[in-house]
């Protein structure tokens, strides 16, 4: 595992985009102390900013490929804090109605739709005749054109259901 | 296979057939003393009936053997569960953790009053679904049977990260008599042992129908599903719209939890599958580097070979009479 991982590692220091996920995280938390510091020294021992700042440069990759686990469990929660802080508040919108299962909602279009016309058609004529056949007539049940009707619908909502939920 | 058999015998039977008719053709063109022996309409005849017979024994076979045989009804097999896209079962995916939580609590708030999720400890939950603190807090909830102590009694101690999910049933008799004579099935598996996996467990959890369809007759104690084998389910439809209230504010419709429940479901039978991917994804990557290397050094080590060139020139044979190149 160690192999992977250092070579996770390069992979990750070679990528440029490597930057902007995995490491701004804990480059946020890391140099939040190290500026502070390098203020300090600029006070008290008056050298240049810009030597200061390379310095920092430097210094600070350091403990990013060190805390890589940190920094992947505070990359797990953050920003997904700031997508739930989204979706609530428009959730909150639709909370005021009462609540459709999307499920339900897209399967009764669907089952509407034009795709599942002669499912529904069969489906319907079946109830009728089983609805009005006498009760000496062979038994029959309508759960083989469900299961049509059935399938038709969601084969058809399953997409619309992915999209509309979280 | 059978049909197949037949047929080549039928083809043997029609091989013969044609002998029969080539001899008695040669016989009657070779003998011009019968007169009529054969006509062509007598052949014809003798043909028109053969291909008759032939086709019509196929025709008698096939309606004996051909159509395929269903030992079970479609009611009986029970409707197969439509694929949804779900998007941790894609290649470069993982699960989502939130969803995870989520269907951890889903779990914990209604599933787990009948049904064990016994092959899981607390401590799996931590870094998946909760923190450490949580995990710990939610452990010492319980209590388990604690060392024996001095005088040998076994007292009961609050649980710790180290133990298993608490089973609703002291054991599976327990489960049956509790829930006429239905056993509610461990769940901590469940997405690798049922056909379909997450999209069976999802229709089955939201596919109860308001009632069942006209004519189909349901068990007393039982109740239609038309996904679950037979469609005759004791488990009840349990999930209703906002049932739960989930923490993160999600609105928690019947398909939302169950598709929370479902992806907890699938990651409780398969921890591993984020470092499998990963895992898969580095494999792919170095083998593919390292078989793009081997190729180019079997071409360098066999490119004194390949480009050689073996040239023969053929010796001058004898004096004035030999041919000129």
């Amino acid at each position: 595992m160690g192999l992977f991982d250092s070579w996770a590692d390069l992979l990750s220091a070679a990528t440029p985009w490597s930057e902007a996920e995995a490491e701004a995280v804990s480059g946020g938390t890391g140099t939040a102390a190290t500026p502070a510091r390098g203020n300090v020294g600029d006070e008290l021992q008056g050298a240049s900013a810009g030597d200061k700042s390379a310095g920092q440069e430097e210094s600070t990759p350091k403990p990013q490929s060190v805390g890589k686990e940190d920094a992947a469990d505070e990359k797990d929660d953050e920003p997904e804090e700031e997508e739930e802080a989204e979706e609530e508040e428009e959730e909150e919108e639709e909370d005021e109605e009462e609540m459709v299962d999307p499920k339900e909602k897209f399967e009764e279009e669907c089952k509407e739709s034009k795709q599942c016309a002669p499912a529904k058609h069969h489906f319907d004529h079946c109830v009728e005749r089983v609805n009005n056949a006498d009760k000496s007539a062979p038994h029959e049940d309508c759960v083989e054109e469900f299961f049509h009707l059935a399938h038709c619908a969601n084969e058809c909502a399953a997409p619309k259901v992915w999209a509309a939920l979280k | 296979m059978l049909s197949r058999s037949y047929l080549r015998s039928m083809r043997s039977v029609g091989a013969a057939r044609n002998a029969a008719v080539n001899t008695s053709k040669r016989a009657a063109s070779s003998s011009s003393s019968t007169a009529n022996a054969a006509s062509p309409f007598a052949l014809n005849l003798a043909g028109t009936t053969a291909t008759a017979v032939a086709v019509g024994t196929m025709a008698w076979y096939y309606h004996l053997y051909g159509p395929e045989l269903h030992a079970m009804t479609l009611a009986e097999e029970g409707l197969h569960a439509t694929k949804y896209p779900w998007v941790h079962e894609k290649y470069l995916k993982t699960f989502d953790h939130q969803a995870l939580r989520r269907g951890f609590q889903v779990y914990q708030e209604v599933c787990a009053s009948c049904h064990s999720l016994s092959r899981i400890p607390y401590r799996s939950l931590v870094g998946v679904t909760h923190t450490v603190d949580e995990a710990k807090a939610m452990a010492e909830e319980n209590e388990y049977d604690s060392e024996p102590n001095d005088e040998g009694e076994i007292e009961k101690r609050p649980g710790k990260l180290s133990d298993y999910l608490p089973s609703p049933y002291k054991n599976d008799e327990a489960a049956r008599a509790a829930n006429n004579g239905a056993l509610p099935p461990d769940l901590s598996l469940m997405v690798k042992a049922r056909h379909g996996g997450c999209n069976y467990i999802f229709s089955l959890l939201t596919g109860y129908p308001e009632e069942p369809p006209a004519g189909a007759t349901v068990q007393e104690g039982l109740n239609f599903n038309p996904y679950f084998p037979g469609t005759g389910i004791a488990m009840a439809r349990v999930l209703y719209n906002e049932l739960v209230e989930y923490e993160d504010g999600t609105p928690a419709s019947t398909s939302q939890m169950a598709k929370d429940v479902v992806e907890f479901l699938n990651w409780a039978a398969e921890p591993e599958m984020d470092q499998r991917k990963k895992m898969g994804m580095k494999v792919l990557a170095i083998t593919s580097a390292l078989f793009a290397l081997s190729v180019w050094v079997k071409r360098y080590k066999w490119s004194a070979i390949k480009t050689r060139k073996i040239q023969y020139t053929a010796p001058q044979m004898g004096g004035r009479n030999a041919p000129k190149h």
